[in-house]
């Protein structure tokens, strides 16, 4: 009666272990077959359209007779936009941060927390609706020009969704920083501020560059509050208040009409393994901090 | 063994639907106006159903191919290679025309426009014209609201005019958001539906009437008899394509759309009845 008994359980124990082992690969093989697919269509891209013409040119203009296929200004376009972003929603975002693990009180942060972490349940849409209607007529109005369907708007929607994001590892970061650091440097007499800016803040600064990147992969990964918000004008933009039009606006625009197995088709694949690949490094570097801040504090 | 004789009188019963249903796919530009049309064609004949679905003309002609649909609707005519599918099937299909459509270039009631020729807004769309100054004496940037370029719109204006657009040109997402961004935008010019204007008139839009050297006197694209004769530069029929085999099914449908009632219905849509 034991035996078997002990016998069941080591076979539950194995199947367990097996289909454990199995959903980790199906991830894994997921992952690899994405890549795959991507790099396989982007060859028989290049293998019609010359690299040097992709990277260097300034123009994406797959539709016309002359077909042109320069990811530069959707790159620019991607970048400007996310830049932006990062530059309102990082001091926001590691502020708020601070504030809920060093100064707020505990009625305060046990209602923030979950409220911060909401903003991430609103639907990419709804955001890019409010760009329209509400943030895009602001920044028109506030520098007096025709429209504000531009990088700026895209800028400002993409950081309040990268917020939740930044917001939630910084402060994991800041509270893993041990309390005889803060003890340390009020027993040397120095006050609140200097502490969080001098030693806790110093010591969080792994984990918090792993929320920053974190929060950059979510914001060039974001394609509808773009599409929706951004003007969608393919030029190399010049500045903050220029319309623009990122890699995956592109990819969301064109792919519903693309004929099948042409160069424009596998032209979009292309441009997509370029995204891929910029978002897999910044997460690779995002991990990469979050271990080392881990090691650190082990 | 119950749910299986269920299953099977549920598929009976489809499948004797299906003689008395009308399916009809294609065109975005055209489902809001087929779903009107179909639905006092029900009030009139209930015992046959219509189902609308939308999802582009060419998913509505392909769809004809292999037999998912009844009636493709397509704002453009059908393309050579696809009547060349369905010559390799040995499907025999008929065109019909139920409405017009026209494209009404809309600019904001602040410039001192009325009319503008086919040559300074091609212009215009191909970035040759960046300043209104030369048109209008007004020195202000103009700014292009457009259709994204998966949309039948986009591509109609591209091609009647010959012209690539500007990359400058903004892609907005629909007819009813380049109108918002006009009423914005004093500086701005766009293209939507004549379907949009109608409702839309005043409230700081202006249509432009267009001309050209062959037709020098400048047309509205709300003047009805106008478009009725043919003689606005943006006009576009309205396609339903179907198998010849298959007309005596969908003729109740078709013969609907000619009535007054149907042309009534058409009209107040916002576009127009073929006279």
């Amino acid at each position: 009666m034991i035996k078997s008994n002990s016998e069941k359980r080591e076979k539950i124990d194995w199947l367990f272990k097996q289909l454990f082992k199995f959903t980790g690969f199906a991830t894994i093989a997921l992952l690899g077959g994405i890549f795959l697919m991507l790099i396989y269509n982007s060859i028989s891209f290049f293998a019609n359209v010359s690299p040097i013409d992709f990277f260097t040119g300034s123009q994406w203009d797959p539709g016309s007779a002359t077909s042109k296929y320069s990811i530069i200004p959707l790159l620019a376009s991607t970048g400007l936009v996310a830049i932006g972003s990062m530059l309102i929603a990082v001091p926001l975002g590691i502020f708020t941060a601070a504030f809920l693990s060093e100064l707020a009180p505990k009625k305060l942060q046990t209602f923030l927390k979950p409220v911060i972490e909401m903003l991430a349940a609103i639907p990419s849409v709804a955001i890019g609706f409010l760009g329209i209607v509400l943030v895009g007529p602001g920044i028109a109005k506030i520098f007096g020009i025709e429209n504000g369907l531009n990088a700026l708007n895209g800028s400002v929607l993409l950081a309040v969704m990268a917020l939740p994001t930044i917001i939630t590892i910084s402060e994991d970061a800041i509270n893993a920083v041990p309390k005889s650091h803060r003890e340390a440097s009020f027993a040397l007499g120095a006050n609140k501020w200097e502490t969080m800016f001098q030693v806790t803040l110093p010591a969080a600064l792994p984990g918090l560059i792993a929320a920053v990147l974190l929060g950059l992969g979510r914001a060039l990964g974001e394609t509808m509050t773009v599409l929706m918000a951004t003007g969608n004008a393919s030029v190399l933009p010049e500045g903050f208040l220029d319309s623009i039009r990122t890699i995956t606006a592109t990819i969301a625009i064109e792919m519903g009409e693309v004929p099948y197995q042409t160069t424009h088709y596998y032209a979009l694949f292309a441009i997509a393994a370029v995204l891929f690949m910029i978002t897999l490094l910044i997460n690779f570097l995002g991990e990469y901090f979050a271990n080392r801040l881990r090691k650190f504090h082990a | 063994m119950k749910w299986c004789f269920a299953g099977l009188l549920l598929l009976f019963v489809s499948c004797s639907n299906d003689e008395k249903s009308i399916k009809i796919k294609g065109s975005d530009t055209e489902v809001n106006l087929a779903v009107v049309v179909a639905e006092s064609f029900h009030i009139h004949k209930p015992e046959i159903s219509v189902s609308i679905s939308g999802g582009g003309s060419g998913l509505g002609i392909a769809s004809l191919l292999n037999g998912t649909a009844d009636i493709a609707n397509s704002s453009r005519r059908i393309k050579e290679e696809e009547m060349q599918l369905f010559q390799k099937k040995g499907i025999r299909i008929d065109s019909f025309v139920f409405a017009q459509d026209a494209i009404a270039f809309v600019i904001s009631d602040e410039l001192p426009i009325d009319s503008i020729s086919i040559q300074h807004l091609s212009a215009i769309l191909k970035g040759s014209y960046r300043n209104w100054k030369a048109l209008t004496g007004i020195d202000k940037p103009i700014n292009i609201y457009g259709r994204q370029s998966n949309s039948g719109t986009y591509d109609f204006v591209k091609e009647i005019l010959g012209i690539e657009f500007t990359p400058y040109a903004k892609q907005m997402n629909g007819n009813a958001q380049i109108l918002e961004a006009i009423k914005a935008d004093h500086s701005g010019i766009g293209y939507v539906g004549s379907g949009y204007v109608t409702k839309d008139s005043g409230n700081g839009l202006k249509v432009l009437s267009i001309y050209s050297d062959n037709h020098p006197h400048a047309v509205s694209p709300l003047n009805r008899e106008m478009i009725a004769a043919g003689k606005y530069y943006f006009q576009r029929p309205l396609f339903q394509y179907y198998k010849s085999s298959s007309f005596l099914k969908i003729k109740p449908f078709l013969d609907f759309e000619k009535t007054k009632e149907g042309q009534l219905i058409i009209q107040s849509s916002g576009y127009y009845p073929i006279l």
